[in-house]
């Protein structure tokens, strides 16, 4: 279970999270939702420890992880898919999507975390010994996401992983990661610009503005909330 | 025998160490994008543990051991110790750090180990091999020398491409940020990248050392040649640190051989000029692809 109590995270004078606090259950989904600037971005930054917050804290299993180096974090199987710029683009293919699993030291459940990678991903398996930068957008995307599915984590933090994919290929990946949640118990937040297909598949979702939660509540309930869509969600 | 041929191995030995110290620039520059200066003074320092160790009766071996060992040491207690508090800071401070570092630990060695030149033993003759009735420029030293330079590069090759723990650390270089995120120890990839590169330093230290003499300033020209044999290469390929550092051997011993030795630096400097006007970039350099 992953819980953000009471976080406020402040660039210089800049607020750009102010007192937020969410719960997602281990086999669930949360999506957080808003507009550009709106936090979303820091809020999955400061988990993954890549920024320090100003007050309040994360817990990990009721472990207290708001102090620990992203790397620490990361091996306590907490997968951060940052927002374009994921993927080592000196490295090939292959070694991105080996890297996510090294912390594991696990070499044979790494084979066939790689194989399932590749599966999902049949146009990653062709490109394998090319470098990520010969990528395109979309490309680089899969391999981030790919890569943190070989890193079999607990927590997903996917910021904005729609960002360069074409429509199909992130309905293969969204239904992917879905049946992970229900067949794994993998606990996902999902940070997304596109509310109406990130509530589709979400369990929950947050909305925020400015750096404050407005809104919180089941999906479907957020879908149906006509003063909210139009107020922050764009749809 | 053609003095072409006598220059070429002259130039063949000389530049497998300028090759060994541009690898050793060329690795720290891409784990932290700063040129280490004081390079020349750490493998000048650890030259100098090596011959305290012979002249306290140690075999040879022991004192080529003593040097990469300290190599390896020195290399690791610089970047925890004094590198990694001003990490984050200007790349200009860390290299105003090596600069400040190389003119310390010269400062250091005549107080530590005499201000005297000292010769340094070789490992084997370095009396030319005979090859039927006439004598070649290539004594068993220098075959060792190459061999040695060889031997670390196929195993750095090795390490770095081979392994798990060499991926780690080629991506630590390339992007500190999502290699944390992989929950990679970055800061242990960096020391371990400080470590080896001082280690091939230092081995560039002891296989020059017997020609050119032992002084707190001895390594400064290899620095310089390796330097320029490092951006002629790239400045951030491995390969291209060699072939720069073989490059410079070449051509520093037929400068050397056909229009004095006096014109030595001259002639590196000319070379790069040359090189830097034909790709700016260098041979070998990443940047160009990076920019696709």
């Amino acid at each position: 279970m992953l819980e953000v109590i009471d976080l406020t995270v402040a660039y210089g004078p800049v607020v750009a999270l102010h007192g937020v606090s969410l719960t997602v259950a281990d086999g669930s989904m949360t999506a957080v939702l808003g507009a550009n600037g709106a936090g979303k971005t820091t809020l999955v930054r400061t988990i993954s420890g890549l920024t320090r917050p100003h007050g309040g804290s994360i817990r990990l299993d009721g472990r207290d992880i708001t102090r620990l180096a992203p790397d620490a974090i990361a091996r306590l199987g907490v997968a951060h898919v940052p927002q374009g710029q994921g993927v080592l683009a000196e490295l090939t293919v292959d070694e991105n999507l080996r890297l996510g699993g090294l912390w594991r030291r696990d070499p044979g459940g790494q084979r066939h975390a790689l194989a399932e990678a590749y599966d999902l991903f049949p146009r990653l398996a062709s490109r394998r010994h090319l470098a990520a930068f010969s990528l395109s957008g979309g490309e680089r995307q899969m391999l981030s996401v790919g890569r943190a599915l070989v890193a079999r984590a607990r927590v997903l933090l996917l910021d904005e992983p729609s960002l360069g994919l074409a429509r199909l290929v992130l309905v293969q990946i969204m239904a992917r990661i879905r049946a992970l949640v229900t067949e794994r118990g993998l606990t996902v937040l999902l940070i997304e610009q596109n509310a109406k297909s990130a509530l589709s598949v979400a369990d929950e979702g947050i909305v925020l503005h400015l750096g404050k939660v407005v809104a919180r509540g089941r999906a479907q309930q957020l879908l149906s909330e006509e003063r909210l869509r139009h107020a922050y969600l764009g749809f | 025998m053609s003095r072409f041929f006598v220059l070429s191995l002259t130039g063949l030995t000389q530049g497998a160490i300028y090759a060994a110290m541009a690898l050793a620039l060329v690795m720290i520059w891409r784990a932290t994008k700063v040129i280490n200066f004081a390079q020349a003074a750490m493998a000048m320092f650890t030259t100098y543990l090596a011959l305290f160790a012979i002249d306290h009766g140690a075999p040879y071996w022991v004192g080529f051991l003593v040097a990469l060992l300290s190599g390896l040491l020195l290399g690791a207690i610089i970047e925890r110790v004094l590198v990694r508090p001003v990490e984050s800071a200007p790349p200009l401070n860390v290299v105003i750090l090596t600069l400040g570092l190389l003119l310390f630990l010269e400062a250091l060695a005549p107080m530590a180990f005499g201000g005297q030149i000292r010769s340094f033993p070789p490992a084997f003759s370095i009396v030319g091999l005979h090859l039927g009735n006439s004598q070649v420029a290539f004594s068993p030293f220098d075959a060792f020398t190459l061999g040695a330079v060889l031997a670390v590069m196929v195993l750095l090759l090795v390490l770095f491409q081979k392994t798990n723990l060499g991926l780690r650390m080629r991506a630590s270089a390339f992007n500190p940020e999502v290699s944390g995120l992989l929950g990679i120890r970055v800061g242990r990839m960096l020391t371990l990248g400080w470590a080896l590169a001082s280690l091939v330093g230092a081995l560039a230290g002891v296989l020059i050392a017997p020609s050119l003499l032992l002084y707190p300033t001895f390594m400064d020209d290899v620095l310089v040649f390796g330097f320029t044999g490092a951006v002629i290469g790239g400045l951030d390929s491995a390969v291209g640190a060699v072939v720069g550092g073989l490059l410079m051997g070449f051509a520093l011993s037929y400068v050397g051989g056909y229009f004095g030795s006096d014109l030595e630096t001259v002639g590196a400097l000319v070379i790069l000029i040359a090189v830097l006007m034909v790709r700016p970039r260098g041979l070998f350099s990443l940047q160009r692809l990076r920019q696709v």
